[in-house]
């Protein structure tokens, strides 16, 4: 069937429902008008017709209105004028009074007709705000892309009465992926399926041209894709490209099985692909931006192992065997050297001491050798409050994640040693399926501000840039609590 | 065995001259230093060839790792159990979980080795 065939089939149901309507109006209108018309001179309740016509200019338009008005009149004088007088409207004063009641209903339907179009553009547009709003809403407080897109493709199926609709993304190799959908008919595209979609569908010249493209109809359209929508029954199709970065990320499609989408449809999808493309600007860029902090931190940490291994390997091996050697030479020498000897190799030993624990400042080495459980029971044998271990992995895990966890407690541990007042520290840590758990609670004084502490800022550089999470509970005389959540890819 | 019995050792180290220095102090106080090896490979090959009395392994052995081959040590010579005494320029307390989960008989930091303390470890751990 044509568009054009659509549109009449449409207009045609216009009309049959509003004459359906004008009728048991006319004929509701038409009892009063007999239950009146013995006091009352019938011509003289022509406008009450006018109930009966402006509902039809209103719900079904200007044009089966002024079809009721006109019926309205001629059944008036049909039933209610003398038969005699079968020419009544040829009358002069009857003639005006018809041409009277015609004009007003035809210009009052029309204004009725009109304020209906106004009021259903206003609701329209209204609904259309309100969606954006929401998906806005939802970039602004930076919910995963993925959300986004589900909320998008809801909105528009819902606003252009679509029967499906999908966002899809270019990939490299000239596929696309789809990323969401809405809509439940099997011409739906799976989430993540792939496919190959190429001019001339609506979705293909949107990808390939980064231009809005429109398709009705896909009788000789070739491929898997035009296939499918050719057997469900797809009449119409639109798509809008989304331009991130200055280039074609991907395109929106909407998708109708009964009548073609209106010509607007294009540009309203418009609104929301922009939308689209500050979501997957923001997505790219807050990635990017987690990269950076990953990258960075990895090389802060690799140069830290490095330098720890250095000193190891060179001053501390070299100053070790120095001791020993001076051991060595102290049992050989006469009694009064030997006192100085040994005051030599003390100092050695205590330059020794030093230098460790500047290297263990610099690089935890039983991190690296043995994972989390030694290395936490290092830092609570070291602590200068109790520290309660509650380790219940003995899993080794990533070393950033590892590194982030130990640094998490090391620095906890210290701040309450110099400012909470705290009796105990307690730790716990869970390696959960998808993520490792940390707590760290003391019962000290509280009011820690993560927003100023230097060593908090750093942790939760350290733990977003995983992407995980950090929390400071710590308010004033209550103790403080640390709860990270470090995403473990498994 | 007792530990004043000891008398064959083999080091493994990969800092040469904590091997030269070693070797002098141990063999002065009666302990002969059988064999060296610097790599986790070396040190089986000589454990398996030369039957030691006693093994001291540094902790860090490159990329290599003492705590490994002391495991590997004992489970292919059981009587090297508690025979195996680690070394390492970091302090015992760098490494103390690791050491307390592994079979040797303990820990000797290496500014302060020598035969007495590797006798004593090794008798203090029947």
């Amino acid at each position: 069937m044509t568009t054009a065939g659509l549109a009449l089939r449409v207009g045609a149901g216009r009309w049959l429902g509003g004459l359906l309507a004008g009728a048991v109006g006319v004929a509701a209108v038409t009892t009063v008008v007999a239950l009146l018309e013995p006091s009352l001179p019938a011509l003289g309740l022509l406008p009450l017709y006018l109930l009966a016509v402006l509902p039809v200019a209103v719900r079904w338009g200007a044009g089966p209105a002024a079809v009721v008005s006109v019926a309205s009149t001629v059944l008036l004088g049909y039933l209610f004028l003398p038969s005699s007088r079968r020419l009544w409207f040829a009358e002069v004063d009857n003639a005006a009074a018809t041409g009277v009641f015609l004009v007003t209903a035809v210009v009052v339907g029309n204004l009725a007709a009109r304020l209906r179009r106004a009021a259903e553009h206003s609701a329209r547009l209204s609904a259309e705000q309100a969606a954006l709003r929401r998906v806005a809403t939802q970039v602004a407080r930076e919910a995963p892309p993925e959300e986004v897109f589900a909320t998008v493709v809801g909105e528009i199926g819902r606003l252009l009465g679509a029967d499906s609709a999908a966002i899809v993304r270019l990939d490299p190799d000239g596929l696309s992926t789809v990323i969401a959908q809405d809509g439940d008919g099997p011409e739906r595209l799976p989430v993540g399926s792939r496919w190959s979609i190429e001019p001339p569908l609506a979705l293909g010249v949107a990808l390939r041209t980064g231009e809005p493209a429109r398709r009705d109809g896909y009788e000789e359209v070739p491929g898997e894709f035009a296939e499918l929508l050719r057997q469900v029954g797809v009449r119409s199709s639109v798509a809008i490209p989304v331009v991130a970065g200055g280039r074609t990320w991907g395109a929106l499609g909407a998708q109708r099985r009964g009548t073609a989408f209106p010509a607007d449809a294009e540009q309203r999808i418009a609104e929301f692909t922009e939308i689209v493309a500050i979501a997957i600007a923001n997505a790219e860029s807050r990635t990017q931006l987690a990269a950076s902090r990953a990258r960075i931190i990895a090389a802060t940490d690799a140069t830290r192992r490095r330098l720890e291994r250095d000193l190891h390997d060179g001053a501390q091996q070299r100053l070790v065997s120095l001791a020993l050697e001076l051991r060595q030479v102290e049992s050989a020498v006469p009694a009064q050297v030997r006192a100085d000897l040994d005051r030599m190799a003390g100092d050695l030993t205590e330059a020794l001491d030093e230098l460790r624990e500047l290297s263990r400042g610099i690089h935890p080495v039983v991190l690296s050798e043995g994972g989390l459980g030694p290395a936490l029971r290092a830092i609570a044998r070291r602590a200068q409050v109790p520290v309660e271990l509650d380790v219940r992995t003995a899993e080794r895990f990533p070393e950033p994640v590892e590194v982030a966890a130990y640094y998490v407690v090391s620095e906890a541990v210290t701040n309450t040693t110099k400012h909470g007042g705290a009796s105990y520290v307690e730790v716990t840590l869970d390696a959960g399926a998808n993520a490792l758990a940390l707590r760290v609670r003391d019962d000290g004084a509280g009011g820690a501000d993560p927003a100023r502490g230097s060593g908090l800022t750093g942790l939760r550089d350290r733990v977003e840039a995983l992407g995980g999470s950090i929390h400071v509970t710590s308010p004033a005389g209550a103790g403080t609590t640390i709860e990270v959540s470090l995403p473990l890819a498994r | 065995m007792i530990g004043g019995m000891l008398r064959r050792c083999l080091i493994v180290d990969d800092n040469e001259r904590f091997l030269a220095v070693a070797r002098t102090s141990l063999e002065r106080d009666g302990l002969e230093v059988v064999g060296t090896a610097s790599t986790v490979a070396d040190a089986l090959d000589k454990a398996d060839r030369l039957r030691p009395d006693v093994v001291l392994v540094d902790v860090a052995l490159g990329a290599e790792s003492g705590f490994d081959l002391t495991r590997q040590l004992v489970e292919r010579h059981p009587d090297l159990r508690a025979r195996v005494v680690l070394i390492s320029t970091r302090r015992e307390e760098d490494y103390a979980d690791l050491i307390a989960l592994s079979p040797a008989a303990g820990f000797v930091w290496k500014a302060q080795l020598s035969a007495g303390a590797v006798r004593e470890l090794v008798a203090g751990r029947p």
